[in-house]
């Protein structure tokens, strides 16, 4: 464990480190300001746009954090040769890549974390009132970008960082629209609908971390949905890791 | 338990009423490192051509050794090295460190390692590099941070602990590189080109400290180009080419020869300069002496006879062993010629 965890930190200071991250986190800081612009255009639901706003916005940047710099993370290690010390260490690579993983998802954590902060600063200042159910979304919303990281780390395990970003994308993408999917395949024909099923239980249910709507309404998400959402997204971010570890195992580095 | 050993056999003082051939027998301690047949063949990832980079190499490395692999660009040696390390698995044969498979992270708890042209984590500092090193070794914080204050003081690098690493010169990382290998007080040094980039002050003083490794009993595998220093600090080589052992000796055993005899005079007439030539022996005139040089035992009686018979006083004579190089040259000479 000390030695993910050595991995981990060295991770998250080697991402903290990268400009796009401040780049990202200052974009956020504008996007959560800058809705506050928007709010008088709501006819009165303005804090229901700011909420709104700020969560899909800290979300999106998040993943993209996940996504740009998580892909590169591995191909980077092998390029500049670091690894090769590092996996000359009494550490299993599975180990070196879970490492991997928790310091991009930590990182992609905190700005996620910072942003929500913010937002609920502008909450209670523009409208006096603190959105505490916004907790809720940004918990669901943790374990998504842990999923994310997963995939990102599972690809990144055998391919390039163009294809892992592709990948990774595609698959946030579709996983938000599972559902929707395995609906529309199934009015089709019969191989398609075999071929939607099997995309269906590979690809992530990220739907099941959205609590926007919820959450923008004044609702709270219940602590179900929460557990729910929690041992799904650990299985899959296992299951990620267990076959990102399978692969990266058989690596030869030369 | 203490065993008292009979110095005089060898063997412990509790076997001293057993005949030697008994079923009780002595169990040879594990060589550091053990490599049997090991064949590594990759794929050409275009052509998917296999391509034989190490082709059935076997060494045995004993405790507290220097050892040098040698050999041309393309040898084998970084591939037997990555081998070695569990960077890459054999296609064929076996590697043991003390028993273990180098793939079992165990085999690596007492080694250390410094790749060729060494590159760190640019985003640390050196201290911050080696309290990684320490962390991945499992050290606990405060020895780890006083063994890498002792070894950045030892490399002359305390100055520049808090200098990010991208800062640092190639000698500088190198030192590092050195330093991190040191960490966890290893049993086995692996050293692929440890001289790389270094001023002769830095080689000088790596060559102290791999000294002073080996006699702190520490097993060190090394690979160089450097070919002077490896001769006057390993104990045995190993001379690699296209995959394969064409030698593995002690340093002396391999340049035992002696290629040539020189004898030093203190003044030679022109004349039997220019008969001593003819004859086709070197003559040079060296400062205020003469040296002449002569290729066989058998010439050398000879020439010394005459020179005697001529009252021309000899200085000295000595043998002139081969240089390692030279052995080197000319091992891989004839490896090629045979495979004409």
């Amino acid at each position: 464990m000390t030695r993910t965890l050595a991995i981990a930190h060295n991770t998250l200071r080697e991402v903290a480190r990268e400009r796009v991250v401040l780049v990202l986190a200052l974009f956020g800081l504008m996007l959560l300001i800058g809705s506050q612009v928007l709010s008088p255009l709501a006819l009165g639901e303005g804090r229901k746009v700011v909420i709104d706003f700020g969560l899909a916005g800290s979300s999106l940047l998040a993943t993209l954090l996940c996504v740009f710099l998580g892909s590169s993370l591995l191909h980077q290690e092998l390029e500049r040769r670091t690894v090769y010390a590092v996996l000359a260490k009494p550490i299993r690579r599975e180990e070196f890549l879970v490492g991997k993983f928790l310091g991009l998802w930590v990182t992609a954590a905190m700005l996620l974390a910072g942003m929500a902060v913010i937002l609920l600063a502008v909450v209670t200042v523009a409208y006096h009132d603190t959105p505490w159910q916004v907790l809720g979304a940004v918990g669901l919303n943790l374990i998504e970008l842990g999923i994310v990281t997963a995939v990102v780390v599972l690809f990144s395990s055998f391919t390039t960082p163009a294809l892992t970003a592709f990948f990774a994308v595609a698959a946030t993408v579709a996983g938000h629209f599972a559902e929707d999917l395995r609906y529309f395949a199934s009015q089709g024909a019969p191989a398609l609908r075999a071929m939607a099923e099997g995309a269906y239980w590979v690809l992530p249910h990220l739907d099941l971390f959205n609590a926007r709507g919820l959450v923008v309404h004044g609702a709270s998400v219940g602590m179900e949905r929460i557990l729910y959402a929690f041992s799904y997204g650990l299985l899959y971010v296992i299951g990620m890791l267990i076959l990102a570890g399978a692969i990266f195992r058989r690596r030869e580095f030369r | 338990m203490s065993q008292e050993r009979d110095g005089s056999r060898g063997r412990p003082s509790w076997m001293a009423g057993v005949k030697p051939g008994h079923s009780l027998t002595e169990v040879q301690p594990l060589s550091l490192l053990r490599l049997e047949s090991v064949v590594k063949t990759y794929r050409d990832p275009m052509t998917l051509r296999p391509f034989t980079a190490v082709d059935g190499v076997s060494l045995t490395l004993e405790r507290g050794e220097i050892f040098g692999l040698l050999g041309p660009n393309g040898a084998g040696k970084t591939s037997t090295i990555k081998m070695i390390l569990g960077l890459t698995r054999p296609t064929r044969g076996l590697i043991r460190i003390e028993g273990r498979d180098p793939w079992d992270p165990d085999a690596r708890r007492k080694l250390g390692y410094l790749p060729e042209n060494p590159c760190f984590y640019d985003h640390l500092n050196a201290m911050e590099y080696l309290e990684l090193v320490g962390s991945l070794f499992g050290i606990r914080a405060k020895t780890r941070r006083a063994r890498a204050e002792a070894l950045l003081q030892r490399l002359g690098l305390s100055a520049h602990a808090r200098k990010p690493l991208r800062k640092f010169s190639k000698g500088m990382t190198q030192r590092v590189g050195i330093a991190q290998a040191l960490l966890n007080e290893p049993n086995f040094l692996v050293l692929d080109e440890p001289m790389s980039g270094l001023d002769p002050i830095g080689r000088s003083d790596v060559k102290q400290l791999l000294r002073e490794e080996r006699e702190r009993g520490t097993t060190i595998l090394m690979t160089s180009h450097v070919l002077a220093e490896t001769e006057s600090l390993c104990d045995r080589v190993a001379i690699l080419h296209a995959g394969r052992v064409l030698e593995v000796g002690t340093v002396k055993g391999l340049l035992s020869s002696v290629v040539e005899w020189e004898i030093g005079l203190e003044s030679l007439p022109a004349d039997r300069a220019l008969a001593l030539r003819a004859q086709g022996h070197r003559a040079d005139a060296v400062g205020a002496r003469w040296v002449v040089r002569v290729g066989s035992e058998s010439a050398l009686q000879g020439i010394l006879r005459e020179l005697v018979g001529a009252g021309i006083k000899i200085d000295s004579v000595e043998p002139r062993r081969e240089s390692l190089e030279d052995h080197f040259v000319r091992a891989l000479g004839a490896s090629r010629e045979g495979r004409r």
